[in-house]
């Protein structure tokens, strides 16, 4: 059986190389981001790996993304058809927008440009306590900040006390801890809820 | 995983979630370098629950039944997913997570499980080996 990452590094590669092998890559399908799992790099002394990047998008120019990162780095990122993204649920690439935050793993190629595997798109994971809740909204306190968390009919899902995802959120409890895998709302303090785990009622 | 004690010097099992340190987007724009000043989310980190008594006493994994040795800043684990062949060295530079509020929790992947959140990664370690948007993910660990 063909290691998926050799596959998906070979389509990437492909990609950037050859307009032509665009069409093979969707044939193909896309992978999952489990399977970019990636032989130990090499990594500096901070231990910071080539391989991996996180900032806010602030330009696209067709199929790159331009990225400015916390630490003020710059990186470009080559989204193909062969990435996969997610933003609060697996989507595409046209849906990364300027202003959005990131993170992004793939291969740096010798140009300094990242080619993703994966992005993931204004993914948050927040240990919180559930403040209060009302109608599809959680209000939670993270380190001591307020942030509102959204329920999204048809996408949010509780997993209790490592049980399977379901649509019930209904063992929630005020006052309980939680996490939160979500998809922030760009400079607000409000958060898309994709998963919220928290121990059953 | 309770209920033994655990120095992680041989490889056991344990949940891992993600978490981000050293300046960022979002919610992540508050967090610091984390209990040891240096963490990063793009290196290859870790928080640990026992990396001093002010660092356990809010951890708590012994009330999980999980006895765990002492470890400071920049030690070195080695992790790998259960359900993957890749595995990678990390460092602690964090204290965390927070054992004591998911004890008994368990998590698997095709058939390999774990319990009790032992170990958070920052998001280019997690992502070495795993999917940010799963969350959670079980892993075999050793020192």
């Amino acid at each position: 059986m063909n290691n998926p990452l050799d596959r998906r590094r070979f389509l990437t590669s492909a990609v950037l190389g050859s307009a032509g092998v665009v069409a093979g890559a969707t044939a193909l399908g896309s992978l999952a981001p489990e399977a970019v799992a990636a032989p130990m790099p090499k990594l500096d002394k901070n231990g910071i790996d080539p391989n991996f990047a996180e900032g806010r998008i602030t330009a696209i120019n067709g199929s790159m993304l331009m990225v400015t990162a916390s630490d003020r780095s710059f990186h470009r990122i080559q989204l193909t058809k062969a990435t996969s993204v997610w933003k609060l649920r697996p989507t595409t690439m046209d849906q990364a927008k300027v202003g959005d935050g990131l993170y992004a793993r793939g291969v740096r190629m010798p140009d300094g440009v990242l080619a993703a595997d994966a992005l993931w798109l204004n993914i948050v994971n927040l240990e919180a306590h559930i403040v209060s809740m009302g109608t599809n909204v959680l209000h939670l306190d993270h380190n001591g900040n307020r942030l509102v968390g959204h329920v999204v009919p048809g996408t949010t899902a509780a997993v209790y006390n490592g049980t399977p995802a379901v649509r019930d959120l209904s063992m929630l409890q005020v006052g309980k801890h939680a996490q939160v895998i979500g998809a922030w709302r760009p400079d607000t303090n409000e958060v898309d809820i994709a998963t919220v785990y928290a121990a059953a009622a | 995983m309770g209920n033994e004690t655990n120095s992680v010097q041989s490889a056991t099992t344990a949940e891992t979630s993600w978490f981000c340190c050293g300046g960022g987007w979002g919610p992540c724009g508050s967090a610091g370098g984390g209990a040891c000043g240096n963490c990063q989310s793009g290196s290859y980190m870790c928080a640990w629950p026992n990396t001093s008594d002010a660092c356990f006493n809010i951890t708590r994994p012994d009330q999980c039944g999980d006895n765990l040795l002492r470890w400071g800043c920049g030690h070195t684990f080695y992790v790998r997913n259960l359900c993957g062949a890749n595995e990678i060295a990390v460092r602690i530079a964090d204290c965390g997570p927070h054992t004591n509020y998911w004890c008994g929790e368990r998590s698997c992947c095709s058939g390999n499980c774990a319990t009790d959140r032992l170990l958070d990664l920052t998001p280019a370690a997690y992502s070495a080996i795993g999917n940010l948007s799963s969350g959670i993910m079980p892993i075999s660990v050793h020192s």
